[in-house]
């Protein structure tokens, strides 16, 4: 569970009106930027030579470390190899004794931030100034960044005015232009009279010895001008082979960050350049420079862990903040360390920052999936997000939620507490198919939504009442119902079974089926997603039937799972693979088995299509679902912008965090109307509950929620 | 390197022109005439000048001067600090980009480019490459590196408070390449 402290810091985010402003716009324009500054690039083949240099890097770490230390010191710079934040910043430390340096300009060094650089030398009696005018502006306000990218996204320009009058003890008015002159008159007094300049790399080269900074404002280059001494603050992970590998990174790091092209500046160092010394008598000579390469215990535990190496190959763009629904909401406050924000943030911050910070803040990942689409080193963010949570249940179990997994996982229990659920409901059912209410500590369950019924009589004991009337059938085909199937949409699954009778194929229910194991899995209970596993794979006995089906993506997505939890090799891994090989979501099973047809009653339907984020993203089908529904007489399909980001269920999510849900699903609410549609479809009964019961509590009348499989037998009159 | 096409310039000009940057196309006989222009119009009155071969054989020191401006061609680091507006030439441009690339260790050069409210970067455009790539590959099959390789796309930005798009900030608030015709 969140921790009070969490959900305090939440709350106070969510009602930080300039961030859901500013930040809110920023997520909502970013992708349709993003996409323009792709435009004649293809981005799946930058990835993947992005994953491909920083992925060699990985594997010869040692030899880019040496290689980079000789080039850079054959070219007049000096390289440290710091084992330990400590030992960098005590190095540095000398550094600037021995120099006699008073004074620093700082461009953005992630790395720095680390080593808290600029409070160990402040405390020195160094002035330390942050140049970038984000990280200038909250370092004036005693902040931590709420964006890797765009540090000060929560403060407006009256805000920002106060701290410039502050500062300067001149009157500075909220107009933006005038406060970025301000900060160009501040901080230009300061370049000219620094004794040093520190820079942060975005890609440091091995063969050539080169740092490459990458920056908009001009900071990056001046502090790289007009300093006698130059020093590069860098972890190990910036290292690359060769200086034409750093073209790929650059390619999408500006399109990922910003959505840009290209940035104003790109700056590449190689060894000492000149500098002047004394302006007076035009003196020059080579600056002094050094390079501090970062290479801690955390770095070195990320590269000895495989499941966790792949955080190497992040570029530090920051798009999967950018298209985080849940990190648009609350901004890298919260969803972060002091460091690293959002969900690589997460990652960042287990090893690099603070395990404990990244414990509380990994359950904020919705596990949607949206970050991998776009990020620029092909992370798997949410994967590796679960294996976090998996640790931490390993190391810190929650005896609360472990009770509750423990009773999903008992098939019979489970069972039997839904069917005295579907009994006890009544005083807050109030007669109505939906509940609004609930009491106390399960409120947050009903915020912003309602909940359905549970089904008086569960599918299970229903489905042997069914009559299936398919001459010559073309096979059998089991069917996977999964927890809402069976226990809330009981019609739903009738009609998933009278679908795929009418073409031709009969349905089987395995009456030992339990559910798949997804919210455990989802709350990095590994042990209890293991025992569902073996339980359904018993029950389902794959080996009997043509294919299983699931009308839930996250059950077909956690089937599909199956063998990850059983060695290779052994028997169960061997049945896992079958029933995973063989399991597909209804539209995609129905589709390839030949369900397309143009029948239907020819009623005017305008439908407007939510994609469930375990169908796209995870499951990949994003086309038949919607070919099926065109192809449907009367069908009008309207999509709706954003179709693919998450309503906010979340599997548990919804649960553990409500208040983040909310506002995601209320967005979604919002963009269901723009449509005018009369149906939303869809084909996740988890957002079919999400959505219906965010329309419900908000009073939307005309619009009904459908699952693709219940359109199919409505419109062909097949129940 | 070849002679630049008009197809090659106006992709340059666009490019820059889509970031806020300027782009006056001259012979080498016009280089000071265009400059004095450009900065005329800006109001700009005294410059610093790197000076190199083309801008000497072009006198755009004296250009600048005949218009009536206050011109620095030494003590750089010292003029920049009041001087309003600098001149240097780049040694490479990108196309696709719309990209002027310094790709030499000076420090004036540096510091014109950097510190200047309005900057005018000349390049000849046999140096402009189309791509973004080609660009790479030159640079990586130069037999050394040069210590400083910078590249500069339009005048400096921010959009750090409200996400508001703000041109200006720590390097030039204005810059305009001046392509200059191979001969």
């Amino acid at each position: 569970m969140a921790s009070e402290d969490l959900k305090q810091e939440i709350r106070l985010a969510l009602d930080n009106h300039t961030l859901n402003k500013t930040l809110g716009t920023f997520c909502k324009t970013y992708p349709a930027k993003r996409e323009k500054a792709y435009e004649g690039i293809d981005f799946p083949a930058v990835r993947e030579k992005i994953k491909e240099v920083k992925s060699y890097a990985a594997g010869h770490i040692d030899e880019l470390i040496e290689e980079f230390t000789a080039n850079c010191e054959k070219r007049g710079g000096h390289v440290f190899h710091a084992t330990s934040p400590d030992q960098a910043m005590e190095y540095i430390r000398d550094l600037v004794r021995e120099k006699g340096v008073k004074s620093i300009v700082k461009s953005k060094s992630m790395a720095s931030e680390e080593i808290h650089f600029n409070s160990v030398l402040s405390g020195d009696g160094v002035l330390v100034q942050e140049t970038d005018l984000g990280e200038f502006i909250i370092a004036l306000e005693g902040n931590t960044p709420v964006h890797m990218v765009m540090p000060a996204l929560h403060l407006n320009k009256e805000e920002v005015a106060d701290l410039f009058t502050d500062y300067t003890k001149e009157k500075n008015e909220p107009v933006i232009a005038e406060e970025v002159k301000t900060a160009r008159k501040v901080m230009r007094e300061r370049f000219i009279h620094a004794d040093m300049g520190v820079s942060g790399a975005n890609v440091a080269v091995a063969e050539t010895g080169t740092v490459f900074t990458m920056s908009n404002e001009g900071n990056g280059r001046m502090v790289g001008t007009l300093p006698p001494i130059h020093l590069y603050i860098f972890g190990i992970e910036k290292l690359v082979k060769s200086f034409s590998d750093a073209r790929h990174i650059f390619k999408a790091l500006p399109r990922n960050g910003t959505g840009q092209r290209i940035t104003s500046y790109i700056s590449m160092y190689t060894g000492a350049s000149e500098v002047t010394v004394n302006k007076e008598t035009d003196e020059k000579q080579k600056k002094d420079f050094y390079a501090v390469i970062l290479d801690d215990p955390g770095r070195r535990e990320i590269l000895a862990e495989p499941e966790f190496r792949q955080i190497f190959d992040c570029i530090r763009c920051g798009a999967c903040l950018d298209v985080c629904p849940a990190f648009a909401l609350v901004g890298g406050h919260v969803y972060g360390s002091k460091v690293y924000t959002g969900g690589i943030g997460t990652l960042l911050t287990h090893f690099l920052v603070s395990e404990e910070r990244a414990e509380q803040i990994q359950s904020i990942c919705l596990q949607c999936g949206r970050c991998k689409e776009v990020c620029g080193g092909g992370l798997q963010i949410p994967e590796m997000i679960m294996k976090l949570r998996e640790k931490s249940v390993e190391e810190h179990p929650n005896a609360i939620k472990k009770f509750a997994l423990d009773a999903v996982s008992d098939r019979k229990l489970f069972h039997s507490m839904l069917r005295i659920a579907s009994v006890a409901q009544g005083p807050f059912t109030k007669g109505q198919p939906m509940i609004r209410h609930l009491p106390l500590f399960l409120s947050g369950l009903t915020e912003g939504r309602s909940f359905p019924n549970i089904a008086q009589v569960p599918f299970r004991d229903i489905f042997p009442t069914i009559k299936q009337d398919v001459p010559n059938p073309k096979g059998t085909i089991a069917m996977f119902a999964g927890c809402l199937l069976d226990f809330v949409y009981t019609d739903l699954a009738r009609d998933v079974i009278a679908d795929l009778n009418s073409i031709g194929w009969l349905v089987d229910f395995p009456m030992g089926q339990a559910c798949c194991g997804c919210p455990a899995s989802n709350m990095g209970d590994r042990e209890n997603g293991a025992r569902e596993a073996e339980i359904n794979i018993e029950a389902m006995e794959a080996e009997k039937y043509d294919y299983i089906v699931s009308a839930c993506p996250s059950c077909t997505h956690q089937l599909r799972e199956y063998p990850t939890f059983f060695e290779e090799g052994t028997e169960m891994h061997q049945r896992a693979t079958e029933l995973a090989n063989k399991t597909f979501d209804f539209c995609k099973l129905f589709y390839d088995l030949g369900g397309v047809a143009e029948e239907g009653d020819s009623k005017a339907m305008k439908v407007t299509y939510h994609d469930s984020c375990h169908l796209c993203r995870s499951l990949g089908v994003t086309c038949e679902q919607r070919e099926l529904l065109t192809r449907t007489p009367g069908v009008e399909l309207v999509e709706m912008e954003e179709h693919d980001n998450c309503c906010g269920f979340g599997g548990t999510y919804s649960v553990l965090y409500p208040e983040i849900a909310k506002p995601i699903l209320e967005k979604k609410i919002q963009h269901i109307q723009d449509t005018g549609a009369d149906v939303v479809a869809v084909d996740c009964p988890g957002c079919m509950m999400q959505i219906r019961g965010g329309l419900d509590a908000h009073g939307v009348e005309g619009i009904t929620v459908k699952h693709t499989a219940e359109i199919i037998a409505e419109k062909r009159g097949l129940v | 390197m070849s002679k630049m096409t008009d197809a090659i310039y106006d992709k340059f000009a666009k490019n820059l022109e889509a970031v806020n940057g300027g782009c006056v196309r001259t012979s080498k006989q016009g280089l000071g005439q265009a400059i004095a222009g450009v900065f005329r119009e800006a109001g700009i009155q005294d410059a610093c000048v790197k000076e190199t071969p083309l801008l000497q054989e072009a006198d755009v020191a004296g250009a600048l001067r005949a218009a009536g401006m206050e011109v620095y061609t030494d003590h750089i680091r010292l003029h920049a600090e009041a001087a309003r507006g600098g001149v240097s030439e780049n040694q490479y441009g990108i196309a696709e980009l719309g990209t002027l690339v310094q790709g030499h260790d000076g420090a004036d050069e540096r510091i014109i480019a950097t510190a200047s409210e309005f900057y005018v970067g000349v390049i000849k455009g046999s140096a402009i490459v189309e791509q973004y790539d080609d660009m790479f590959d030159l640079l990586s099959g130069l037999p050394e590196l040069p210590n400083f390789i910078g590249f500069m796309t339009g005048p400096s930005r921010t959009a750090d408070i409200e996400c508001v798009t703000t041109v200006g900030v720590h390097g030039p608030i204005r810059l305009t390449a001046v392509v200059v015709d191979d001969e």
